[in-house]
């Protein structure tokens, strides 16, 4: 205890030594003097005392007291000083050798950045789309509520996934939300939400915004509080349209409110609702939807029948149509099966509790899956573009940490010399790893920093590529320092091994070897062959490389030269959901009507057309199509994708009319009920017969009219860009029983940002509650859709010209090496009478064997490796041979083209030079 | 001064320089000139000290705390840096001081030895 407390003592008087002494650092250096100066004077005074003379007591005393500067680095070492000095000097050695070949220094810190970088990029990227969780205390005990199951749910409003037998989906109707929460006893207290967009007015500024609608004890199951005001309480949704009381995202306060905490008490108005606002989510609050986006509001459940209405009854007691998210925490101690088991138990009861079932009716099977992170519904759609990016990444990196080991090794190569002659002047091995350690850690530095800033401007760029233009996505702090972190070692470590591997050799080399060995030697060395070795493993990297970018462009090509089937330029669009408690049907006809009329008038609107679904936008619609004459069949697949238009939807979209006539003002919601079908439906459902003049039925709500086909109108593309035009139909908006949002697609040729004023003035005198929604032209409604295949192909293309630069600059490096340390054998071979020409293509010949097997290794890497991302092409198949031959054809030009220098100056040496050369 | 008598001293066992210079400065403040003085008095000329490493040894007990120092006037009205023992000093020096003790005795006794007691 005694002896631990004084080493404790002893090691704070050190640190603090150490730190007086670096910090002043001259008055040391003078005491020192004075002091050895004192000893010196007294000593002599006493000699002189003695009875010798002043010059002989001043001998004596210089010999009795030594080499003073001997003594001073001595004191020197007792402070602890020594070893910065050495650190001083090997870091100034080390910039000046840097600063000798920059080249080098460039190439190798460009490539440190560029793998640090590209790899914080990507990694922060795929770790917050696949592994972050919701911000919220404990996500992993959290446990979503799904179902899988058949015919006995019809009305879904949320998500749902079609399987081999049936349906799964993550939505309940809220009786049974209810029943199942009254009935737990495997979760903690169950949590409903349900987030939607909604329209809301904020300081008179309508506008679209993410709201969640959320059982009364979500905050407290949570564990979340507000950073500002209060949470809702269970008292909020007690009664239904009572709990007129909202909490804002930290965000939403920021845009709107400027941080002020008087924001409490103002009101939002949701859908002819005004709210008050009680409290501001924490900053970073994600909900428990997903991990990428977050609700702007969050509400009370309850008040879903007056600001999120769907059916004329409210929701509450619907048991029919499904549509909350219910979510819990697992209890301590339970396991997920058994949860899992009794839960489902509480289930069918409750569904027989609540709903009508039928006898041939399969039950849904409740199951509970990882709720840490929400929904997580855009890994489905992220997970596979991300792991491809991933494995790339992985390639760069390897490719980088490949060519630092290639400079680092032939640097070491060439300072062999250098170190002998370190060892032969008496420096010890340590001290001489120490340094080459220095060296190496400086380029490290440098590349570390370039890479941190390239991380930095990448993360910052990512998500703008894998996001559109008119949605709002906080994305947070992207950059993630732990990524960053890692990244940095395992490169470091890279650069830090090969600069000492070489070394590490030198020091244990003997001295005189090295100094004895000339460029006389004409044999050729073996040496070159680990150079070779990671060069042909580069060129196999790029292979890969270069491959995958060319198939994803090429992707991207295919994709951006299909015929969609319509004119897709000069149109803007915009959506406008009229709130259905303003505007019950047939109301909303009519405004939707009144503002296609006002806006048809604005100057610079050419043609204007309703619609009830956006082109390639991966939205669709579909009803059941039964002709006169087929009859209904539950279990038959006979719905099309329907699209309820405006009159002038054909002109406006130049979507021919092959046959029939067009909709026109004689079809009103009086007149009998008319519709167009395209080509495609004409093919599948009336197949040698003339669909003009037929009649069907479309199975939707209450409509049970016969509607008479009166046209065909060519094919176009629907949903996305990469399948076959579908079937399609087309009714006239106005001859609907219920119509709700449509999508206004406005024809002009003036630019939008000139135009959207204009417009969004119209709107605002019809309603000035009524935002205008996601307004976009269908151009960039078109590019969202392959957002991702765009983002692929800019960021492999990206890998694919930084993997060529680096493979080029590593068989530029290796040949240019190789050429050097033979140039007495080139001499040779030329005074025995070679011709350069001979030379020029014997160095040509030796980099092309290298480059050429590392293609035949990249080409058959790539071959297996493409195969993986066959669902991510479009229009050409994995093994593609154009993309991989024109790959191999630009590898072998690049490879020849770095070696063609090396393979010049080789062929340019004069023979008497080069025999004299040392 | 007698530096001729050098052959006759002992020279100083290793180890031992910084027991001594704490002891040294353990009786009264001294600069590094008078610690050689202290030292080569009280041994009565018998040991032999390499003045130049009197000053790393200063330093490096410095360095650990176990001795302070300050600027102040000497005998002949030079500036001077006096050492002096600290706290922490002192319990090195009586720590030292008793593993001498113990290891001169232990030693002694060894060398004491007769043919009969072993």
């Amino acid at each position: 205890m005694r002896s631990l407390f004084a080493f404790l003592r002893q090691i704070g008087a050190q640190v603090r030594s150490l730190l007086r002494a670096l910090f002043q650092r001259g008055r040391i250096e003078s005491d020192m003097d004075l002091e050895l100066e004192n000893h010196l004077e007294s000593l002599i005074g006493d000699l002189i005392r003695a009875g010798h003379s002043r010059a002989e007591a001043s001998r004596r005393a210089r010999i009795a007291l030594g080499s003073v500067l001997a003594h001073k680095e001595g004191m020197r070492a007792s402070l602890g000083l020594r070893w910065w000095d050495e650190l001083g000097a090997d870091l100034r050695y080390g910039v000046r050798i840097l600063r000798r070949s920059p080249s080098f220094t460039a190439i190798a810190a460009i490539s440190l950045a560029l793998a640090i970088g590209a790899n914080t990029t990507i990694f922060s990227v795929a770790k917050r789309v696949l592994l972050d969780r919701l911000s919220v205390p404990h996500p992993e005990e959290l446990r979503m509520l799904r179902w899988n199951g058949k015919e006995l749910v019809h009305g879904i409003w949320g998500d749902f996934d079609s399987t081999q037998d049936g349906v799964t989906s993550s939505v309940f109707s809220y009786p049974l939300y209810l029943q199942l929460r009254a009935h737990n006893d495997t979760l903690q207290d169950l949590i409903a939400f349900k987030e939607d967009g909604m329209n809301a007015t904020v300081h008179g500024n309508a506008q679209r915004i993410d709201a969640a609608m959320v059982s009364g004890n979500f905050y407290a199951a949570l564990g979340v509080r507000p950073q500002l005001g209060r949470a809702l309480q269970p008292s909020d949704d007690t009664t239904p349209g009572a709990g007129t009381v909202v909490l804002i995202s930290d965000g939403l306060w920021e845009r709107e409110f400027d941080r002020s905490p008087a924001v409490l008490g103002q009101t939002i108005t949701l859908n002819q609702t005004a709210m008050t606002i009680v409290g501001v989510n924490p900053r970073g609050f994600t909900g428990v939807k997903n991990v990428q986006q977050a609700p702007d509001i969050v509400v009370p459940i309850s008040m879903q029948p007056l600001i999120a209405p769907k059916r004329e009854a409210s929701l509450l007691n619907d048991p029919d149509l499904w549509w909350v998210n219910v979510i819990g925490r697992i209890r301590p101690g339970v396991k997920t099966s058994q949860a899992q088991a009794a839960l489902d138990v509480q289930l069918q009861a409750a569904i027989h509790a609540t709903m009508v079932v039928s006898p041939g009716d399969t039950m849904p099977r409740l199951e509970l899956a990882d709720g840490s992170r929400g929904l997580h519904s855009a890994d489905r759609m992220l997970k596979k573009p991300v792991y491809v990016l991933l494995a790339l990444t992985g390639f760069v990196v390897l490719l980088a940490c490949a060519n630092i080991a290639n400079l680092l090794l032939a640097r070491g190569a060439q300072r062999q010399k250098e170190m002998s002659v370190r060892l032969a002047m008496g420096a010890g091995r340590a001290r001489i790893l120490r340094q080459l350690f220095t060296e190496s850690l400086l380029l490290a530095a440098l590349g570390g920093a370039g890479g941190s800033l390239l991380g930095y401007f990448g993360s910052n760029a990512i998500p703008k590529l894998l996001t559109n233009g008119w949605e709002r996505i906080d994305y947070g702090q992207p950059l993630d320092w732990g990524v960053f972190a890692f990244t940095a070692a395992v490169t470091v470590l890279t650069a830090v091994l090969f600069g000492l591997a070489p070394a590490w050799l030198a020091a244990r080399s003997e001295v005189s070897s090295d100094l004895k060995e000339t460029a006389r030697t004409a044999t050729r060395r073996r040496k070159g062959l680990g150079g070779k070795a990671i060069v042909a493993l580069q060129i196999a990297l790029s292979t890969l490389l270069v491959v995958g970018a060319g198939l994803f462009v090429r992707t991207l090509i295919g994709l951006n030269s299909v015929d969609v089937g319509f004119n897709a330029d000069n149109l803007l669009l915009f959506e406008i959901s009229p709130p259905a408690r303003r505007y019950p049907h047939p109301k909303d006809v009519q405004l939707h009507q009144q503002l296609e009329q006002r806006i048809a008038t604005v100057p610079g609107v050419e043609k204007i057309a309703l619609g009830w679904i956006p082109y390639i936008s991966e939205s669709m619609g579909n009803a059941d199509f039964v002709p006169e004459g087929e009859t209904f069949d539950k279990t038959k697949r006979q719905a099309e994708f329907e699209n309820a238009v405006g009159v002038h939807f054909f002109p406006t979209m130049r979507i021919p009319i092959v046959a029939g006539r067009d909709f026109g003002a004689e079809d009103t919601s009086t007149s009998p009920k008319v519709a167009i079908v395209n080509q495609a439906l004409a093919r599948k459902r009336f197949p040698n017969v003339n669909p003009i003049g037929k009649r069907f039925k479309a199975d939707r709500e209450s409509s049970n009219d016969w509607i008479q086909i009166v046209g065909i109108c060519a094919d176009t593309r629907y949903s996305n860009l990469h399948d076959d035009p579908p079937a399609q139909f087309f009714v006239p908006y106005t001859q609907q029983t219920k119509v709700g949002s449509m999508v206004y697609q406005v024809r002009t040729r003036m630019q939008p940002a000139l135009l959207v004023p204009a417009l969004r003035q119209v709107v605002q005198s019809v309603d000035r509650d009524l935002p205008m929604i996601d307004v976009r032209t269908q151009r960039e409604q078109i590019n969202a859709t392959i957002q991702m295949q765009r983002a692929l192909a800019a960021l492999t293309t990206g890998f694919g010209v930084l993997a060529l630069t680096l493979a080029c600059v590593g068989v530029y490096g290796v040949m240019a090496y190789n050429v050097a340390q033979r140039t007495n054998e080139i001499g040779i071979r030329l005074a025995l009478g070679a011709q350069p020409a001979q030379l020029r293509a014997m160095i040509l010949r030796e980099s092309t064997g290298v480059t050429l097997a590392g293609i035949v290794v990249g080409v058959t890497a790539a071959l297996m490796l493409t195969r993986a991302v066959k669902s991510m092409l479009y229009g050409i198949q994995p093994n593609d041979p154009l993309t991989f031959a024109s790959g191999i054809l630009l590898l072998i030009g690049v490879a020849l083209a770095a070696s063609w220098i090396p393979a010049r100056r080789a062929a340019g040496v004069q023979p008497m030079e080069a025999l004299r050369h040392e | 001064m007698s530096h001729e008598k050098r052959d006759e001293q002992a020279d100083l066992l290793q180890g031992t320089l910084d027991l001594l210079i704490l002891k040294a400065v353990s009786l009264s403040p001294l600069h590094g000139y008078g610690v050689l003085l202290r030292i080569q008095q009280i041994s009565g000329e018998e040991l032999a000290i390499q003045q130049g490493s009197l000053y790393p040894a200063l330093y490096r007990l410095e360095h650990q705390g176990v001795i302070t120092s300050e600027w102040g006037e000497s005998e002949n009205n030079r500036r001077a840096k006096f050492y002096s023992l600290t706290p922490a000093g002192r319990d090195r020096l009586q720590m030292e001081t008793d593993k001498w003790n113990r290891m001169a005795g232990i030693i002694g006794n060894i060398l004491r030895a007769t043919p009969e007691k072993a």
